[in-house]
């Protein structure tokens, strides 16, 4: 909801500034943004009362005073006969019909009228729609305008099921399914109720007589119709949260004034259905049970004060809570409204000692997870969604697409993909690993704590591991050994069915990790200190480039110079570095250093200019050494 | 150095993996709040609305539980848990007070898109005991924030909406650039909530908190796109060592 600051300021008796009012509508819990004099509001759900005007100066009240600004049509208005009946009082508990008649000519808009449009962004419509959305904007309370030479007949309120096209006044065609609040004549439906009206009915800039219809729906009988139709409306946002069932007659009075403002009335009539007498609700006064709720001991002067501006009425022992508040009905409540006022930050700190009956935590996978992050293994995160489904598998009745329709019972596709994912970025040794809850389905559902992990390319980035492959062995000897059985099962995932060109095998397992027995990981505890918040650098998007080099060292006193040289260099544009040769020759009494150099930049796709100056950087003073070489270079 | 025996080869510096940063925030938090009292608790991802929902005052109505916001399983006999505080109820129907746990994993909604994702990661906390207060559950959060951001960040309390507290609150930490961020929400457990879970709300109340794990690793680390966490990318992955 947007409002202009200084439509605001007319409602308030003091006249605070922006920041001011700013910050006390923060202090309120009444989140937005200001852009010039513009205020964009971001209300919490259960406070629709303040989608207006008048409802953010009922709250504001409380700091600045508030009047009313506007008039009202103060004299009798004649009672109208209008052909209605409500099939569903349930859902509309009330609702008055009123019928304007004008005389041709509209004066030009009203300066609150105008601002409304012009300065908000608002469209104009026609003048019996433009009052209508003006009014909610300055009361809360939508209403709804037909053309009243378009109701020939008996016009109806009912809650059926329907299965028929209708055109919105915003001319888009909706097929209406299911159970719908609708007003119809002869069957012909004519609006969704609280939510959108149609086109047959809508007025137009000839209109100059209206039925306009000012109601009470029940929130539960309009949530989900504007998603289900994909129908943005102000009326059903409104309806939704739940709009004030003692307004309508005060909000019909102000469409009369404004009316008066722009045109010749040449005759008015109002006619109420009261279904449900609305019972007002009442709270005990009990300042006790609010200060223990919230650790304070605010004066009952005060206590009530504050009540008392915020709309509450005291009758005796007992607080009558506002006919828009819905949000109102328990002690805790009326904390939160004392809270409020106070400053949720002006509510001092008292310490908190924690007792306990619960001392058994629950055993997480740490251990398992630091011993396989000391081998190399990373951890990853997968969505439990796939398309790959068994008769085991649990269908996710609404999912956000047919891939993704049912709980993954294995971890392994989540894995290979991963894998893959890392082999398309260049990749050359991948170790991966998953622990995840898995759900399968049979007479009820059941739950498994799972543990995935994969591999494929090279074991390692040293001249150690450089040319060894991650294989069966090596991946049965860091989980197998020592194990009295085989826990885990070992298999190799074919390549066949991949679209890769990849050949390195991958070897794969899963294991339930009640199956691992607890103490074989008793020296990877989690150690709490260790995590540590690096500022993480942006990932490339952008291929990288790889130069191998080997060095020749015949003068052994150049040799750590070499390394250290290496090891120590940096550049922005390279990636990693590392050893992937060692080897001496006594034969020839020479050290031979293989290098591989990664580039890549976060920027672009690097030019060859750009890494060989690099390269010349990081050469320049090892070549410059007596006794050390790169053959054929 | 004139012979092969004065080599050193280069050094063979380990090849660790890492912890997905997610889990490591996550397990950061855990130890700190199982550092002031509150036990750790687990719960499952595939619940029954009534947990989801009903017991913790969301109504049949409340937008939340639209097919449009929340997946449903199991011909929609079941939902895919929308936070972790299904685990509340657990522990309250389970144990009498007082009672302090703390429950982290994995919540889901129907939500897709650059800034929402269809599963990510809460934190949360609740104690029950006789005279639990507002003034006290600032205190604990002040000490957590402090403990997650440092002692010298600025905090603030607005107050909030959610179904199963009253009052509650959102709290936010101004940033580096001026603004203030949302971090975390709380409040003093809606009294319903406890008689719904036979704990009789004259003689006892609590309190409730909830931390999304992204949203602070992101803050932590200078994560700025969520879908980065799940990628399992190496060349990202491997920075969390």
């Amino acid at each position: 909801m947007k409002f202009l600051y200084k439509d605001l300021l007319n409602f308030l008796s003091e006249k605070p500034a922006k920041e001011l009012l700013s910050e006390k509508l923060f202090q309120l819990g009444h989140e937005h943004e200001i852009a010039d004099d513009i205020f964009d509001m971001e209300l919490t759900p259960n406070r629709g009362d303040c989608l207006s005007l008048n409802g953010l100066a009922r709250e504001l009240n409380v700091f600045f005073g508030k009047v009313q600004p506007y008039k009202i049509f103060e004299g009798d208005i004649p009672p109208l006969d209008f052909n209605f009946k409500n099939l569903c009082k349930d859902a509309c508990p009330k609702i008055s019909f009123l019928e304007i008649e004008i005389e041709d000519g509209i004066a030009l808009y009203k300066p609150y009228l105008e601002n409304y449009f012009s300065l908000l962004g608002n469209n104009k419509v026609n003048f019996f729609t433009d009052v209508s959305n003006y009014i909610s904007y300055e009361l809360g309370q939508p209403t709804h305008c037909f053309d009243a030479k378009t109701i020939d007949n008996q016009l109806i309120f009912e809650n059926r099921v329907c299965d028929e096209s209708f055109k919105t006044l915003l001319e888009s065609n909706i097929n209406l399914e299911g159970k719908n609040c609708i007003f119809s004549v002869d069957n012909k439906i004519l609006s969704l109720a609280g939510v959108m009206g149609g086109k047959s009915t809508a007025c137009s800039s000839q209109t100059r007589k209206t039925i306009i219809e000012c109601a009470y729906f029940k929130p539960e009988e309009i949530i989900g119709k504007s998603i289900k139709y994909n129908l943005v409306s102000d009326a059903a946002h409104k309806f939704e949260r739940g709009v004030d069932i003692e307004a309508q007659e005060k909000v019909l009075r102000r469409f009369i004034a404004i009316v008066q403002d722009h045109a010749v009335i040449k005759n008015f009539k109002i006619q109420t259905f009261n279904d449900v007498e609305h019972k007002q609700y009442s709270i005990p006064i009990d300042l006790e049970r609010v200060n223990k709720i919230l650790g304070i001991d605010i004066e009952k002067e005060k206590y009530l004060m504050i009540l008392n501006k915020l709309g509450f009425e005291i009758n005796n022992n007992v607080l009558n809570v506002p006919s828009y508040r819905h949000d109102i009905s328990s002690q805790n409540d009326l904390a939160e409204e004392i809270a409020r006022v106070l400053g949720y930050d002006n509510i001092k700190n008292k310490p908190i000692e924690i007792k306990n009956n619960l001392n058994e935590n629950i055993k997480h996978t740490s251990k398992v997870k630091n011993f396989l992050v000391q081998n190399g293994f990373s951890e990853v995160i997968n969505f439990p969604f796939t398309s790959v489904k068994d008769k085991k598998s649990i269908t996710i009745d609404n999912p956000l697409d047919s891939n993704k329709s049912h709980l993954r019972r294995s971890l392994k596709y989540s894995l290979l993909e991963n894998l893959q994912f890392n082999e398309r970025r260049q990749n050359d040794s991948i170790k991966l690993f998953e622990i995840s809850d898995i759900y399968s389905r049979d007479d009820h559902i059941n739950q498994e704590k799972k543990l995935g992990i994969i591999i494929s390319g090279r074991r390692g980035h040293n001249y150690a591991d450089f040319s060894k492959k991650l294989d069966f062995n090596y991946l049965n000897q860091i989980l197998n050994e020592g194990l009295d059985n085989n826990i885990f099962n070992i298999e190799e995932i074919s390549r066949a069915d991949l679209k890769t060109k990849k050949k390195d095998k991958i070897f794969y397992t899963e294991v339930l990790i009640e199956n691992i027995p607890p103490d074989i990981y008793k020296d990877y505890s989690f150690n709490k200190e260790k995590i540590n918040f690096i500022k993480y650098q942006p990932v490339s998007e952008f291929p990288s480039s790889v130069r191998d080099f080997s060095f020749s060292i015949v003068d052994f006193k150049k040799y750590n110079m070499v390394i250290e040289l290496i090891s120590n260099f940096d550049d922005d544009i390279l990636k990693d570095a590392y050893f992937f040769d060692f080897y001496e020759n006594k034969k020839l009494q020479e050290i031979k250093v293989g290098v591989r150099l990664i580039f890549q930049s976060v920027l672009c796709t690097l030019s060859e200019e750009e890494i060989q100056k690099t390269i010349h950087r990081l050469l320049k003073p090892i070549l410059d050494l007596e006794g050390v070489s790169v053959p054929g270079l | 150095m004139s012979s092969f025996n004065d080599i050193e080869p280069p050094k063979l510096s380990p090849q660790l993996g890492a912890i997905h940063p997610i889990n490591q925030v996550k397990d950061f938090l855990i130890d700190l709040l199982q550092d002031y009292g509150f036990t750790a608790v687990d719960g499952p991802e595939i619940e029954s609305e009534e947990f989801n929902f009903d017991m913790l005052n969301i109504k049949k109505t409340h937008p939340a539980r639209q097919m449009h916001d929340t997946f449903y399983v199991n011909n929609k006999t079941k939902v895919l848990r929308t936070h972790t505080s299904p685990v509340q109820i657990r522990s309250m129907l389970d144990s009498n007070p007082p009672l302090a746990i703390t429950s982290a994993g994995k919540v889901f909604r129907k939500d897709d898109d650059a800034t929402h994702l269809p599963m990510f990661h809460q934190v949360e906390g609740m104690y029950i005991d006789e005279q639990v207060t507002f003034s006290q559950l600032k205190d604990l959060i002040h000490k957590i924030i402090y403990a997650i951001f440092g002692s010298e960040i600025q905090i603030r309390f607005r107050p909030s909406y959610f179904p199963f507290t009253e009052p509650s609150a959102e709290v936010d930490i101004l940033s580096e650039n001026g603004k203030w961020l949302e971090v975390l929400g709380c409040g003093i457990i809606n009294p319903l909530v406890l008689e719904n879970c036979k704990i009789d709300s004259n003689k006892y109340s609590g309190l409730a908190f909830g931390l999304g794990v992204e949203r602070i690793a992101m803050l932590k680390y200078g994560v700025n796109d969520i879908r980065d966490f799940y990628k399992s990318n190496l060349d990202f992955l491997n920075q969390f060592k």
